[in-house]
């Protein structure tokens, strides 16, 4: 894709979150716009595990707030549990928004720096009172045992923890209000190497005990393989290729995946991609190409790429849908 | 400690027994204790490490930029001279022209209001004693070895007008414009994309082979030391722990730090959902740190004489030296191991279950 299409929906029941031609536009000045997320669609079975993947300025995670209404959905649809929460506004948006929460990449300065980290913790309890059942120190203080924060340390404020820490109690503050879904967007990428595996056992243990559906964001292809169950490959607002984690991975169809997965450095490297070289330019989000969005950088473009816009299509009869005009059919070698 | 001579010769730089410690209201920080490694012409050297590991401090004092608070002790020799008598001297033409340094941040190394020609034909003014035209010809041409598209017109853009990538080549080309011999790249590619990433890290490979350049490649991101680097030093609360040819280090390493560190990081070629073996606790404090291993709380091989004294980086330089009294890979290193997993717990309180680990 980097193009449009709806081959990769899936017609289950069990699909929690559908995400049907999602456009998010941001003006830019002098009637510019950036086209942030173009006709982006995707969806993800409850209890799965769905990975976003690409680089910065491909809209991934511009998608990620556009489904939790971070910022304004500009067209498109977002069906959760069958409603779409593109259409919501206040208490009906209200109301759904703690079956949906979100931890972010800084996890320092998305808590609150003058507040105990308790108290961070409570917020969305104490604002929904009621409505979300009982809730007591007790509940506080089993979502930081759950995290791995002494509940002893309650009555400190983030500065006293490192990244880690604060990125388990910012975790603990969406598992609060025990949300379906659990938006995740580059959660480990500011942390040091060796708190990274932490993080992310963590977040498969919180997913198992709690019965999260998970939306992983990130740019590095190893942590997304890792947590991710099927993942949607996104470049510069569109979506390039979906399928589930096995099939990306061992059979790249899209020249995108392909050179991203050909990019990566590697310890012991194992894997062996042959991939045109792609260049470093990524086209401006204001001006985005025509056609195909990856054909200014595309080892394989031809004309019909600058012109005609690709449809996802399946790739045989597995879970692998690409949008790609001339997409790769061969498995990569194992070295 | 106390370093031989290696036997291929001189080293371009080599730095023995470097301390450096900041004086800060909670006490001094010790950044650095006891590094000592050499660099010969032509090589790479990686630092790898943590945030706090002391990896960019390193580097930053080889290039004499440290605050003035800074505490050095230590002895650095770049090509038979003493660089810290270079520094004291107020030579203008070393730093920068000899020994020059690329930044993690392109945006912050460059002045924003500054069309990039003008800023790299700067140094060739200011150093190299150019007048303004031949300056900005060659500004041209340093561009051009970079591998910037239509050089012509990029020297006079202004840095915001340039992608992140574009960025970091022109930071590139105004450190390669003194034809330095050794090139000191402190996270160099941390702020861009994986593919923009291949590119820089492919010209750096490039410029350090067509000009025989030494370099120093500071990073977090192990992936990158293996691929490009002859030498790989692992730095862990301000020490090096271990040192060796990258291939030695990445497949027969010795130190558990470096064997955690290895088997902590998602893989590509691990199956998915691949359950991680993460390195328990956090980095220590460098405010006064205990005389014991600094890595000991958090080993599965700690055993008691782990906790009486900081472990010397054993071998000479130039070989594969380790600091650890229970190596990886070794019969100490296996049983202590043993010992640990039957006693359930480290010496430092650590507890280990049964199947965790192993031995390299």
């Amino acid at each position: 894709m980097a193009g449009t299409g709806h081959a990769q929906l899936r017609d289950h029941d069990d699909v929690l979150l559908r995400v049907k031609d999602l456009v998010v536009q941001f003006p830019a000045g002098r009637r510019r716009v950036v086209h942030a997320v173009s006709e982006v669609s995707f969806d993800v079975a409850e209890g799965e595990t769905l990975g976003i993947v690409g680089e910065s300025g491909c809209g991934k995670s511009t998608v990620a707030r556009a489904i939790i209404r971070l910022v304004d959905i500009t067209g498109g649809e977002v069906l959760y549990e069958g409603r779409d929460l593109a259409g919501l506004e206040g208490e009906d948006l209200r109301r759904v928004r703690p079956r949906l929460q979100m931890i972010f990449q800084d996890p320092i300065s998305s808590l609150n720096p003058r507040r105990r980290v308790r108290d961070v913790i409570a917020e969305g309890l104490a604002v929904w009172g009621d409505d979300i059942g009982s809730w007591s120190r007790d509940r506080i203080d089993e979502l930081m045992d759950a995290v791995g924060v002494e509940a002893r340390y309650g009555a400190r404020r983030p500065h006293e923890f490192s990244g880690g820490q604060c990125q388990r109690i910012g975790i603990a503050r969406a598992l609060a209000l025990d949300p379906k879904v659990l938006i995740c967007d580059e959660p480990v990428s500011a942390l040091d190497v060796s708190i990274q595996a932490q993080i992310l056992n963590l977040l498969q243990d919180m997913k198992r005990r709690y019965g999260l559906t998970v939306l992983f964001i990130s740019h590095d292809l190893s942590v997304v393989k890792n947590v991710s169950d099927r993942i949607v490959v996104m470049y510069l607002g569109k979506v390039c290729e979906i399928g589930s984690t096995i099939e990306i991975y061992s059979r790249p169809a899209h020249p995108y995946t392909r050179a991203l997965l050909a990019s990566i450095p590697e310890p012991a490297p194992t894997v062996d991609i042959e991939e045109g070289d792609i260049g470093d330019e990524l086209p401006s989000a204001t001006a985005p190409p025509s056609g195909c969005r990856f054909h200014t950088r595309c080892p394989r473009a031809t004309d019909i790429c600058r012109e005609v816009e690709p449809v996802s299509e399946q790739i045989g009869d597995a879970d692998h849908y690409v949008a790609c005009h001339h997409p790769v059919e061969v498995e990569i070698s194992a070295r | 400690m106390m370093a031989e001579q290696d036997a291929t010769g001189a080293p371009l730089l080599s730095v023995r027994d470097l301390h450096v410690r900041f004086p800060t209201e909670r006490g001094t920080v010790n950044a650095v204790n006891g590094v000592s490694f050499d660099l010969h012409e032509g090589k790479t050297l990686a630092i790898v490490g943590e945030s706090g590991s002391g990896k960019s401090v390193t580097a930053k004092t080889l290039m004499n930029l440290l605050p003035r608070t800074a505490q050095v002790s230590g002895e650095v020799t770049y090509d038979g001279q003493d660089v810290q008598a270079l520094a004291e001297a107020g030579t203008k033409h070393f730093f920068g022209v000899q020994m020059t340094m690329v930044f993690q941040d392109p945006m912050t190394s460059l002045n924003p209001v500054k069309k990039v020609g003008e800023q790299i034909a700067e140094t060739l003014r200011y150093h190299l004693g150019r007048s303004r035209i031949e300056a900005l010809e060659e500004a041209e041409e340093l561009l051009d070895v970079v591998g910037m598209p239509e050089p012509a017109r990029r020297l006079k853009q202004y840095p915001h007008e340039l992608s992140g990538g574009l960025r970091q080549r022109v930071v590139i080309a105004m450190a390669l414009a003194c034809q330095p011999r050794l090139l000191i790249a402190d996270e160099p590619t941390t702020a861009v994309d994986v593919t923009v990433q291949k590119h820089l890290l492919d010209l750096l490979d490039r410029l350090r082979r067509d000009r025989g350049m030494s370099m120093i490649l500071i990073t977090h991101d192990l992936g990158v030391a293996h691929g490009r680097a002859d030498d790989v030093a692992v730095m862990y609360a301000g020490r090096l722990v271990e040192v060796a040819d990258a291939r030695t280090l990445f497949f027969d390493m010795r130190h558990p730090y470096t064997e955690a560190l290895l088997r902590s990081i998602p893989r590509i070629d691990d199956p998915v959902h691949h359950r991680l073996d993460p390195i328990p606790g956090r980095p220590p404090e460098l405010i006064n740190p205990p005389d014991a291993c600094a890595f000991a709380p958090r080993c599965i091989y700690a055993q008691g004489d782990c906790l009486g004294g900081v472990p010397e980086l054993s071998g000479l330089v130039g070989l594969h030296r380790f600091a650890c009294l229970h190596p990886t890979g070794t019969e100490r290193g296996m049983a202590a191991m043993a010992a640990n997993r039957a006693a359930g717990v480290t010496a430092a309180g650590l507890p280990v279950a049964g199947g965790h680990g192993g031995s390299g």
